[in-house]
């Protein structure tokens, strides 16, 4: 679906004609998306700001990453630098310092990462307002934001619990203020002992694959049992992954992109697809699996296809689902039963099987929740219902088969540019768009990115998320 | 001191003699010569140093980087236009400014098969005769209409319109230039010398050290058995022409940065390799076909390593990888290397791989090893000067590289000589020769 608002904003002319004439039309930043899969210096050359206000356990953690992916670390304080030092000169990338009263001068940067692991007290905060307020005037379009603290949850001190917990309303608070630039803010909170787990995250947040994601907290936790393996680039090189409803939209986007970034995709969807899927497939050299997700036998027939022709399965990523619109006093039983089964109940039932021998350990499980399983639609009991159920879901089983090295998330897309939201009333769909930090929707491709994110095996900090890829939408806070 | 080595058929492959030409500065005194032409001058005058029977030879096993289009196996051109006997094999190696020594580990590993006895290994380069090539465009198009034969003028005024516009049917000038990145070299060295913050005068002083250790090499008469006099149709060469034994700091530190157009550039023309013409030739022999026939050979080929890295990073770091490789693979340590020749194609980029050789982050980072690999002492690093001062025909400097440092092992009774060459593409070669 076109969006024209987006369109009209790309024009220069169009641009300084709507801003001279003062029109309340907004004028969306154009998403730097990626240009095809991951490479090792996804940050090359550009000028990352490290921000903290000393040394933490993740300084040398965050050196290494920041310098192998080839940026130019800046640095607010001298004290950081010997932390830099080592990997700097490894990779060739080496550190300055940019006192705070010298932000004024200082070049643009890509991105600034705000070390606050350190933080003990409410009254520390002032560091958000000094990094933000002195230094965000360099960010660049497209730019990132990224700050990282420990989960309040975790927190032993009065001082720290709120400290740690005004992280996200901090963050959340700046992603919309800066969303007009096509820059994003996100939070990761890193538990104690899951420093090492923090470099598949934050390539994430960093990169263009995050594009759509802002306002986001995500939890880094040691929770899952994990070997110590983060292949990049090629992450998923060597793994088969199970995508449900891949013939088109998010489905196909999420082949697509698994595929890129190594693995081999099984397609599945139902046989009355099978000309589309089979054109996904032939793509991108995976196979397909045609199958109607409610069959009472899909569930064995899905688990001894993975088993007896690839050996198993590491990534699942169930996609398949469907919205059945009506308010609940005119919904008949038919669309609560469909939506409920097949977004819902078919992801049980087939994951349940799939754990009894096809998934292997150390897999990622991945489901589609949405924002209205968050917030709510009028018209969507069912959906929403559903929706609401994936996550249920996800931070059960995350804790259950955390032993076993797999890891379970789901992503929550906000408004995203599919075939279902091209249905939407003019009206709906355009409040829809600008009602997003960002001011603008998403594509397929933004939830799939998402999606390949919990797929690698780096990712293994990251269990019982729910991450919405919604451009930082005002609904489902 | 570690043990030689033991290649699994127990052939060791050793350097029984060398030879080069003088290297001179493009389009000076080797201009009409083209690559074939030196490479022959580099081969008879080795043949005739060591007196040896030409049919004892099995194979010529040459180096080149321009090679001549339409005769590109320059290995066997030299065979030919020798008159050497038709029974010698030849065979031309391409790997970018690695190539000569390409030709030699590919003719000690052939030894070390029992594929052959001897080979004459090295490589020629001639700047001065590259071609400059007309765009695929107009090959694609005269090309059908010429091959075929049978065009007439009026065929040829019927394809004009199809060669529109002019500027893209004008010959390329070719520059040394990276194909996927287009980045000239000197830039790529530019990029090195930020990266690992090599300052420019860091650079002068590696360069000017080159040049007074060359110039020294050439007044002492230490290159006299290693570089032979050529003759061409204006009379004999028999010198390098580009070492500057007058050269200082001052006069370094005049010129102008060559790459860098903003200012902040450190790479210039009196820091970098210059365009070069030249040939160089080895023999190898297996150690007993050498005993046979009465040489003592001068070392033997030890170990090597060829590694890539991405040329859209640090192009020439590869040394810096792969002299590791070939030290591990000869079970040695830096610290136990006597003498460590590195090809000079920037002062910018030697600098680097020493100072990654030296770094205990970039072991740990790059090479899986907890401590670094060494520092190198300037006493024991191109003792002779390097490709700055002498000069470097592409092909040919890996068998000068050999030569000089088998004929040191040999003179001083030093035991091993570690190689370095950074190349074209991201690649590095490594190789290290031992006292026989």
């Amino acid at each position: 679906m076109t969006d024209t608002i987006l369109e009209l904003s790309q024009n220069p002319l169009a641009r300084s004609l709507i801003s001279k004439a003062k029109l309340p039309i907004p004028m969306p930043e154009k998403l730097e998306r990626p240009k095809g899969a991951a490479v090792e210096r996804y940050l090359d050359d550009k000028r990352v700001l490290y921000a903290g206000s000393g040394t933490s356990k993740l300084t040398s953690i965050i050196a290494r990453s920041l310098t192998k992916a080839g940026s130019m670390p800046l640095l607010t304080s001298e004290a950081l630098r010997d932390a830099f030092a080592g990997p700097s000169e490894a990779y060739g990338r080496h550190s300055r310092v940019v006192a705070l009263d010298e932000a004024e001068s200082m070049e643009h940067v890509h991105a600034i990462v705000l070390d606050a692991s350190t933080l003990n007290h409410s009254s520390e905060l002032k560091v958000l307002y000094d990094v933000f307020h002195g230094y965000m005037r360099a960010l660049d379009h497209n730019g990132r934001c990224v700050v990282i603290g420990r989960s309040p949850e975790s927190a032993r001190t009065l001082g720290q619990a709120s400290a740690r917990a005004a992280l996200e309303g901090f963050t959340r608070s700046l992603a919309k203020e800066i969303g007009g630039k096509a820059v994003t803010a996100n939070l990761l909170y890193v538990d104690d002992g899951a420093e090492d787990r923090v470099n598949a995250p934050l390539r994430f947040l960093l990169s263009a694959a995050s594009a759509f994601v802002t306002a986001q907290p995500l939890r880094v936790t040691a929770k899952a049992v994990w070997e110590g393996e983060d292949p990049f680039p090629q992450p998923l090189a060597g793994k088969v992954a199970l995508v449900t409803g891949a013939a088109r939209g998010i489905g196909e986007a999420t082949a697509r992109a698994l595929a890129a970034e190594g693995a081999h995709v099984v397609c599945l969807d139902r046989p009355e697809d099978d000309g589309p899927l089979s054109e996904v497939a032939t793509a991108i050299g995976g196979s397909t699996l045609l199958c109607n997700v409610l069959d009472e036998d899909a569930p064995r027939r899905i688990s001894q296809y993975l088993i007896e022709t690839h050996g198993g399965v590491d990534i699942v990523v169930h996609n398949a689902g469907i919205t059945r619109d009506r308010t609940l006093a005119r919904m008949d039983e038919g669309r609560w039963n469909m939506v409920l089964g097949i977004n819902l109940d078919a992801i049980l039932k087939i994951t349940e099987t799939l754990l009894d021998g096809a998934l292997h350990d150390g897999g990622r499980i991945i489901s589609l929740s949405s924002i209205g399983g968050i917030a709510g639609n009028m018209g969507q009991t069912n959906y929403g219902a559903s929706k609401a159920g994936v996550i249920g879901f996800t931070r059960f089983l995350a804790s259950q088969l955390a032993s076993r090295g797999i890891t379970v998330n789901a992503v929550a897309p906000g408004f995203i540019e599919t075939r279902m939201t091209a249905e939407m009333p003019v009206v709906v769909r355009e409040v829809g768009r600008r009602l997003a930090a960002l001011g603008q929707g998403g594509q397929p491709e933004d939830v799939a990115q998402a999606i390949t994110f919990f797929a690698a095996p780096g990712a293994a900090g990251l269990t019982g998320n729910v991450l919405r890829v919604c451009g930082g939408a005002l609904i489902g806070a | 001191m570690a043990k030689s080595s033991t290649v699994k058929s127990g052939r060791r492959a050793v350097v029984v003699g060398g030879l080069r030409t003088p290297f001179c500065k493009a389009f000076s005194d080797l201009t009409k010569l083209d690559t074939i032409a030196l490479g022959a001058a580099a081969v008879s005058g080795l043949l005739k140093k060591l007196e040896l029977n030409p049919k004892e030879i099995d194979a010529i096993s040459w180096g080149g980087v321009i090679l001549p289009p339409l005769s590109v196996n320059v290995g066997r051109e030299i065979v030919l236009d020798l008159k050497l006997p038709y029974s010698i094999e030849g065979h031309t190696v391409t790997r970018a400014c690695a190539s000569g020594l390409q030709a030699i580990t590919a003719a000690a590993a052939s030894i070390e098969r029992g594929e052959a006895d001897v080979i004459i290994a090295g490589g020629s380069d001639s700047t001065s005769n590259a071609p400059i090539a007309f765009p695929s465009k107009i090959v694609n198009v005269l090309g059908p209409m010429v091959l075929g034969g049978k065009a007439t003028p009026a065929d040829y005024l019927g394809v004009l319109p199809q060669l529109m516009p002019l500027s893209e049917i004008l010959p390329k000038v070719p520059k040394i230039a990276e194909r996927t990145t287009g980045e000239v070299m000197g830039e790529s060295a530019e990029r090195m010398a930020k990266r690992n913050e090599i300052s420019r005068e860091a650079q002068d002083e590696f360069a000017l050290r080159s040049h007074q250790r060359a110039a020294r090499a050439v007044a002492t008469g230490r290159f006299d058995n290693e570089v032979t006099r050529v003759e061409t149709p204006d009379g004999f060469v028999h010198t390098d022409n580009l070492v500057r034994a007058d050269t200082s700091m001052e006069k370094l530190g005049k010129l102008r940065a060559a790459f860098a157009k903003d200012g902040s550039g450190t790479v210039t023309a009196g820091n970098a390799s210059p365009l070069t013409d030249g040939a160089a030739a080895t023999i190898l022999m297996s150690e007993e076909k050498a005993k046979a026939l009465g040489y003592r050979p001068l070392a033997a080929i030890r170990s090597w390593s060829y590694v890539a890295v991405d040329p859209s990073d640090q192009l020439l770091i590869g040394p810096a990888l792969c002299m590791p490789k070939a030290l591990d693979r000869a079970g040695m340590k830096l610290s136990e290397i006597d003498l460590v020749d590195i090809h000079e194609a920037f002062a910018a980029q030697v600098l680097s791989v020493l100072k990654m050789l030296s770094s205990k982050a970039f072991a740990n980072e790059r090479l899986g090893k907890s401590e670094a690999v060494g520092d190198i002492d300037v006493e024991k690093l191109n003792v002779h000067g390097g490709s700055i001062s002498i000069g470097h025909p592409f092909g040919a400097t890996g068998a000068r590289m050999v030569t000089t440092m088998a004929n040191e092992l040999a003179a001083t009774g030093k035991q091993t000589a570690l190689l370095g060459i950074c190349a074209a593409g991201g690649l590095g070669a490594a190789a290290v020769l031992e006292q026989v």
